[in-house]
This record gives C-alpha cells, structure tokens and sequence, in this order.
C-alpha cells in the first residue's frame, strides 16, 4: 500500500464513486446544448469529387470542406466534425440526422428539395463533355453523343443530363451509356477507350483535364446552382447558414477560396 | 487498344502505404469483430436448428432464412439508415456483417453436428449421459473439429465483404483505397486497387493456412481418416 493515506476501502470508495460520478455524467452530458447558443452540427460529404472534396493525404480537404467551415465560423453554431459517404448515402444520412448539413457539390434541384431543403446557392456550374485529349472525336453539341458509348457518375446531375437530353428523347440508344460509381473510374474507362465521352460538372472536368489526357469538348449549359442541403423544417439553422453564406461571400473568403481551389487551372 | 496504365504510380501507392496499413488495421478488426459476433450466435443457432423444436426452431430458421437471403448491402443500410442501431459506422457495419455470418455458421454448424454419427449419441446415452451432456461432451468436440474447413470459407467472405461498409463511410481497406485514387493526386486506380487485392490476399491466405494448421492439429485422431 502507497504511504498517501488512503486505506484500500477508502481507496476503493472513492474511485468507485467517481466512477459512477463520471458515468452518470456521462448519461446526462452530451445532447448537444441548444439553449446556450452553442449548438454541434456535423456535415456529410462525399469525397471523389476534386476539387470541392477529396482525400489527400488521409485528409479531407476542397473547397466545399474550407467554405462550410469558414461559413459556420459566421454562425452561433459549432462543426464538430465531418462524416464521409458514398454521394448516394448522403441524403438518407440527412434524414436520418447522422449528420446535420450536406456539403457535396450537390446541385439544387426539384427532386432532391422534396426531401430535404438547400441553402441559398453558392456555386453555379454547367455540365462539362469531356473526352480524350488526342483522340479524334471532338464533340460540340449533345446530339453528336449520339451513337456513342458515354459515361456519368451515378446519381449525380451529370447523369440527368443523359436521361433527359439524350435517352428519354431517344438520341441515344440506353446501352451506350455507362454508369459509374465514381468520377474516377469513368474518366479512367474514357482514356482506356471504353467510352467516348464523360458528362461532368465543369469545374471537376476542369481537374481533370488538368491532370490527365482529357479534356473539355464543349459545355451544356444547365445553369445549375450547388446549395448545402439540411434537414427539410430546419429553418432557424438554414437561416443561420445563409446569414454566414453571405458574411462569407460579402468579404474576402470567398473569393480566396475560389483563387485557391479554381485558380490554378 | 491501348496499353494498361501499369507503369505509372506505383511511387503514388508506396508514399500512401501507411494509409492503406490504417485501413487494412480497420478491415481485420471488423472482420474480427464480425466473426466472434456470427460465432457466438451462428454457433448456438445452428445446435437449435438440429436439437431444438417447437417455435424456437422455427424462429431461428426463419430468422436464418431471412438473413441469407438479403443482400448485406441492404443489411447494412437498413441497419443504419433506417433502424438506426448505432451512429457508429464501425459498429452498424459490426452488426450487419455479424448477423448475416451468424445466418451462414449456423449452417457450417449445423451441417457439421448432423454429421456425426446418430450411434455416437445413443452409444454416450447407453453409458448413462443425459441428452445434452451426450450432445455437449460427445457430438459438439467432433463438430467443431469438422467445420473447420466450412469455416474457412466463412472466414474469407467476411474479409471481403468488409468492404462494403464503403456505403457507409467507414474508413476499412478499400475505402481508403478508394480514397487515394479519387483525391485528385494520382492517376492509380489500378496500381491501387492491385494492391489492395493483395493486401485482401495475404490476409486470407495467411488465416487460411493458420485454420489448415488448427484443423491438423485437432483433427480426430483414428481410423475415421480415410
């Protein structure tokens, strides 16, 4: 026995109320605060998407990761942290509040805000055809895709853009068109000549064709606005967001973070 | 056609391999987590499906059948899309994975206890044991010993099939794999997923040959081995 002067009962008493100090603590903590203005909210987020998510490094990093952050820094509310998905698996993740906020370059649009809500936009983007750098097809409008096997990411606007500008009024045959789960793969299938072309958000084309023997044949016009999504009858929180959204776009953040992530290409 | 991109980035896969040893650390832990779980239910599951009756049998055989038959992606994301077990993706992973491998031993199991010998029983009966001694002291050694090879199979499906908890972010082997190749700084998808077979290879044939080497040295000794 140690000379501090605690006999083994003593000892045992007291370690074992803290212990049950710490476990009832432990029932009763956590909740997530509410009334004391500093409420946790986790984000979601798909990475495979460069340059608005990927992994570099075992890190999670893009454009949308810096500027969710630095918009909920504009906000009462704290991000205790980011949680990866398959892009397909976010939207149920919101619904289900294992997370509270998406940040994915997910575009707005009808179908998804009936399940759940967006923030006020804050990045447009077009769809991007991208194809084989020195291959001899050279694309410029979408009824040249015609005949052709071509590409798209699933569940992403990219692949909307085949259903219904190319299948649904019948200029392409359903089984020339290649679904995949990534970006990445697709892309890797277009320089090994499986497809001829991938239907991409333009400024991910942009990463490609800055990386690999690809690029841009020409870009569809969709005028498609990216917005966080939260949970639909959030409001207090989206409100929230969209006060930080245009602290952050009214000063110089946003423009940084754009000259970082887009700047280089 | 053109030539396969083998050339290029194995430096990108080596400079990443500790990354890829943290993901390998998640996968063998939720397989090994996955296993014991299939094991501590598969186990008991299986002796009800061949000693039990009334609705207890029937229970664990629907319950088996219903399992066997979803696919573990829809295990996974029921569990945690829609009954919402765990915010853990590790743990929801652990109890899909668990549960649909307690549906399979139960039949390595099964199969093995049906395949001793009924005489062995009445014999251990004829020299005065009670049924579930009989069962315990007598068919159950035998059984074990002879789902082994059953159980190797079982084994080398979980391993893989860990990866499927992709669907729900977890950061195991081919997820992180997955990871590098998508983050923009490498064309390696191929060199990577190579080696992420790899890795998934010495993993199973590691295990396999150390179940080979259980499986000599509790094998049942005498005249049975033909």
């Amino acid at each position: 026995m140690s000379d501090d002067g605690l006999s083994r009962r003593q000892y045992l008493s007291t370690v074992g109320g803290t212990a049950v100090t710490v476990s009832l603590a432990g029932c009763f903590g956590g909740g997530g605060g509410g009334d004391d203005g500093t409420t946790e909210i986790t984000a979601g987020t798909a990475p495979g998407f460069p340059p608005f998510e990927m992994k570099q490094d075992g890190e999670l990093v893009g454009f949308d990761i810096d500027l969710l952050e630095a918009v909920v820094d504009e906000t009462d509310y704290t991000l205790a942290g980011w949680e990866e998905f398959e892009f397909k698996s976010l939207i149920p993740a919101l619904t289900n509040e294992n997370i509270d906020v998406v940040a994915a370059g997910m575009t707005i649009n009808d179908e998804r805000d009936e399940t759940i809500d967006f923030t006020d936009p804050y990045y447009s983007s077009n769809q991007a055809i991208v194809v084989r750098e020195d291959g001899d097809f050279s694309p410029s409008s979408l009824s040249d895709l015609s005949g052709r096997p071509i590409g798209a990411q699933k569940g992403t606007t990219g692949e909307s853009t085949v259903q219904s500008e190319l299948i649904e009024p019948g200029n392409l045959d359903e089984s020339n068109y290649n679904s995949y789960g990534n970006y990445v793969l697709a892309v890797e299938d277009l320089q090994n000549g499986n497809i001829d072309a991938v239907v991409i958000d333009e400024p991910v084309a942009q990463t490609f064709a800055a990386q690999r023997p690809v690029t841009i044949a020409f870009t569809y016009e969709t005028g498609e606005n990216f917005g966080f999504g939260v949970r639909d009858g959030d409001d207090e929180f989206t409100q929230a967001l969209n006060d930080g959204l245009s602290t952050v776009r009214d000063g110089s953040t946003y423009q940084d973070l754009t000259n970082k992530w887009f700047g280089q290409q | 056609m053109p030539p396969l991109p083998l050339q290029s980035d194995w430096a990108f896969v080596v400079g990443n391999l500790d990354l890829l040893l943290v993901g390998t650390g998640v996968t063998v832990a939720l397989t090994a987590a996955s296993i014991l779980l299939g094991f501590l239910l598969g186990f008991p599951a299986g002796a009800v499906e061949v000693y039990g009756r009334g609705p207890l049998k029937r229970a664990v055989e629907t319950a088996g059948v219903v399992l066997r038959g979803t696919p573990l992606l829809v295990i996974i994301i029921l569990l945690f899309f829609g009954l919402s077990v765990s915010s853990s993706a590790f743990v929801t992973a652990t109890i899909a994975l668990g549960l649909r491998s307690a549906a399979y031993q139960s039949q390595i199991f099964r199969g093995a206890l049906q395949s001793v010998d009924e005489g062995q029983l009445e014999a251990a009966r004829a020299v005065g044991m009670g049924r579930l001694q009989a069962i315990r002291s007598v068919v159950v050694p035998q059984a074990l010993r002879r789902s082994v090879p059953g159980f190797q199979n079982e084994f080398t499906i979980v391993l893989k099939d860990t990866s499927i908890a992709i669907v729900i972010g977890l950061g195991e082997l081919l997820t992180v794999g997955q990871n590098l190749y998508q983050g923009g700084q490498s064309t390696a998808a191929l060199e990577i997923f190579l080696t992420v077979s790899l890795i998934y290879f010495v993993l199973t044939f590691v295990t396999n040959r150390s179940l080979d080497y259980v499986d000599d040295h509790f094998s049942i000794p005498g005249g049975e081995r033909a």
